[in-house]
């Protein structure tokens, strides 16, 4: 097995996959795991699931894997399979968990509807678990992997630390756009004739789970063209996987209204089944009105038990130009709404379905592009890239991408690139944090004092660099935890280090807490003053810095809830 | 390829054994040249069966094969039946592909005059004369009626030893 000097490790809400390059061609890695009992085999993707398995579930030595003879979990291909059968024991989505500051991300919760006598893991658990099997692959090698833009920087942290926790020692984050980027500028040699000084990329990521946005921007340096990164667009929980979900409701509605009702497993491959339909009626020259949706009897009757249906082009239209993708103006905002009752209980799923609506937004926010990369499978379909770049007209598109693999490719890319072997984009902290203080007014009872923000660490921060305040100075108790209010926007970018916000505008969300535990001393309050840094890893790190350089780590408080 | 051939001699012989008719088997009488007796064949490390089993297993597991050979269909409408075999010959198809790469013997166009070399290396086992043969068996070439297949990569699943194969697939039982 090949394993290169730089590996890019793709972390992804619904499939994880590994590239590797020993300085030559990237290529992808593929990934040893289970496919159902005792049945090991190497595939290209990784599916991001896991089951929970009881400990009479499986034969004994079905569950082991090469380097383990007993986990403790089910990864990969045979937990996304098994997990059809018996959900209620499968965790998925882990790192739409993992970056959802409204619960505890290091408490066992998931899955959230295990039965009782089952042990729940952690969002971070999860990701450590996903990590360490891909781990299996990467031996001494510089490893990158890759995080959504929209990440903010808690959930960086809890990345890290699953990496950490899974073994990973030699090791940097990157945005997933932006390896997308690296993995079109791997394609394409003659990339400085097809990009110009001025020039403003778009990349747009639409995965299963989640969508991404991103804004590159072309300069020039002594003549030499640079790339920097310019904005990025908040976490959106909204991708493929809800497109499937929509046509799969439409079809069944058609099936319920003739009487055909379907029990849960039947719903599930109903769901696969329409994505199918959906790939065949969205493939290119496909002019068929409909495609059949066939779900197979359960038991060995298969053609008896068979229920047909159809997913007919006007369906799939309809869905998918009207409600995931419809024209809107250009002042558009998605709508915040109560979230209705399609909804898992939980992950706080973008209330507006409107992909076009959030770009729309992230254009007002962040500029124009005049170039557009397109990433993930949703914009494999012709229909939707037409309605993207109509929306941003005049843009062009940047051809020859891969939508499948391009962001662990582009992860080793990046690899070869931080080793000076390719170009590099500019980018650093892709947020302005802010830390609230409590406006100094007469006490109010009943109304909470209110609060002023004021930025501690400026947009686009690079990695390696520090920022001080030497003017904010705080008095901490010692021995006792002190915990600050935290927050931060994707839209503010000219906001520097000890300027104040009073009041806190819209587009600045408040974070999880961060805290602080200053070790018991004589005196009974230390003065102290604020500092951050971006590490090497590419991870924010708050320090609170007394007298004679003493510094305490403020750390991300990912148990307490903020919304 | 012993190891191939074998698998898929007993695939095929498991799948349609006691239904094979008579004049197939006669008709092998033609190849009869062709078909090399296995020369004692060194120790394989898998059992002939075991390959078969396991695709089998899979092909049921990821295309409902079993269950759709074993059902009597002479019960249903070629509707019914119809859109049942959309889905079985879809995911069979990704079972096979997946499992093993198959290229034509000849590559060529069929019902066109072809030379025998044409099948380059596999000319000895990869040919069957059909219709006028020349004595010796052998001929330079004819019309090409059949391109062949053959299996040039077999990339099944490594299996534990604690698997038994022969559950094609396990009875299931919901719990309430």
């Amino acid at each position: 097995m090949s394993s290169g000097n730089v590996i890019g490790i793709d972390l992804g809400t619904t499939n994880c996959s590994v590239a590797a390059s020993d300085g030559g061609p990237v290529v992808i890695q593929p990934i040893p795991q289970l496919t159902g009992p005792g049945e090991l085999r190497e595939e290209a993707l990784f599916p991001s699931f896991l089951y929970i398995h009881g400990a009479k579930e499986f034969p004994e030595g079905t569950t082991g894997l090469p380097w383990d003879d007993a986990p403790k979990y089910i990864l990969g291909e045979w937990a996304k399979r098994r997990g059809v059968e018996n959900s209620s024991r499968l965790v998925h989505s882990a790192k739409s968990w993992l970056s959802y500051s409204g619960v505890d991300r290091t408490a066992p919760l998931l899955p959230l509807t295990a039965p009782d006598g089952v042990t729940k893991i952690s969002p971070l658990e999860a990701s450590t678990a996903y990590l360490t099997h891909l781990r299996q692959s990467c031996h001494d090698a510089q490893v990158l992997i890759t995080v959504p833009a929209s990440f903010d920087a808690s959930a960086r942290g809890l990345t890290e630390l699953a990496a950490t926790n899974a073994g990973f020692t030699n090791f940097v984050l990157l945005e997933e756009p932006q390896a997308a980027f690296y993995a079109w500028l791997e394609r394409h040699d003659d990339w400085r004739t097809r990009v110009h000084n001025g020039d403003k990329i778009l990349v747009i990521d639409i995965g299963g789970g989640t969508t991404d946005f991103t804004l590159i921007a072309v300069g020039e340096t002594n003549g030499e063209l640079t790339l920097e990164r310019v904005a990025v667009g908040e976490h959106i929980l909204l991708g493929g996987d809800n497109i499937d979900l929509a046509l799969a409701h439409a079809v069944e509605q058609e099936l319920a209204a003739k009487n055909t009702k379907l029990d849960a497993i039947q719903l599930h491959m109903l769901w696969q089944r329409c994505r199918a339909a959906k790939e065949k009626l969205l493939a290119k020259n496909a002019t068929q009105r409909d495609e059949p949706v066939t779900i197979l009897g359960r038991g060995t009757g298969l053609i008896g038990g068979t229920i047909k249906a159809t997913l007919r082009r006007e369906t799939l239209e309809q869905v998918l130009l009207n409600g995931f993708l419809p024209r809107v103006d250009k002042d558009e905002q998605p709508v915040k709404a109560k979230r209705a009752a399609l909804a898992e209980v939980g992950l706080p799923y973008a209330s507006d379905p409107r992909i076009t609506a959030h770009l729309a937004r992230f254009i007002q926010q962040a500029g124009a592009p005049t170039h557009v990369l397109f990433n993930g499978g949703v914009l494999h379909s012709e229909i939707v890239r037409q309605r993207i770049v109509e929306m941003l007209n005049p843009v062009q598109v940047l051809e020859g991408e891969d939508l499948m693999h391009a962001v662990a490719r582009g992860a080793a890319y990046y690899g070869l690139a931080r080793q000076g072997k390719g170009i590099r984009i500019r980018g650093g902290v892709p947020r302005t944090y802010y830390i609230g203080i409590e406006s100094s007014m007469p006490a109010v009872p009943g109304i909470p004092a209110p609060m002023k923000a004021v930025t501690v660490v400026p947009f686009g921060l690079e990695e390696g660099s520090r920022v001080e305040l030497p003017k904010l100075e705080f008095g901490l108790l010692t021995g006792e935890p002190a915990e600050f209010r935290f927050f931060s926007s994707v839209s503010r970018h000219n906001d520097k280090p000890g300027d104040v916000l009073d009041p806190i505008p819209a587009e600045v969300e408040e974070l999880s807490p961060i805290e602080v535990n200053l070790p018991a001393a004589a005196e009974k309050i230390t003065r102290v003053t604020l500092a951050a840094d971006v590490t090497a890893t590419g991870v924010l790190e708050l320090w609170c810095v007394g007298k004679n350089d003493n510094r305490w780590k403020l750390e991300f408080n990912v148990r307490e809830q903020t919304q | 390829m012993s190891r191939i051939s074998n698998a898929f001699s007993s695939f095929f012989g498991i799948l349609f054994s006691g239904a094979l008719p008579p004049d197939v088997a006669k008709a092998y009488g033609y190849v009869k040249a062709e078909v090399k007796k296995p020369e004692a064949p060194k120790a394989p490390e898998v059992k002939p069966a075991d390959g078969a089993l396991q695709l089998l297993g899979i092909l049921q597991r990821d295309a409902r094969l079993v269950d759709f050979l074993m059902e009597d269909i002479g019960a249903y409408s070629d509707d019914q039946v119809g859109a049942a075999v959309r889905t079985v010959h879809e995911q069979c198809g990704a079972v096979l592909k997946r499992c093993v790469t198959l290229a034509p013997v000849i590559d060529g166009v069929e019902g066109v005059y072809t030379k025998s070399e044409a099948a380059g290396a596999n000319a000895k086992q990869g040919l069957k004369f059909i219709g006028n043969v020349p004595a010796e068996g052998r001929a330079p070439g004819g019309i090409l009626r059949h391109k062949g297949w053959k299996a040039a990569v077999i990339d099944l699943p490594k299996v534990s030893p604690a698997v038994n194969l022969f559950i094609i697939a396990p009875a299931e039982i919901e719990v309430e």
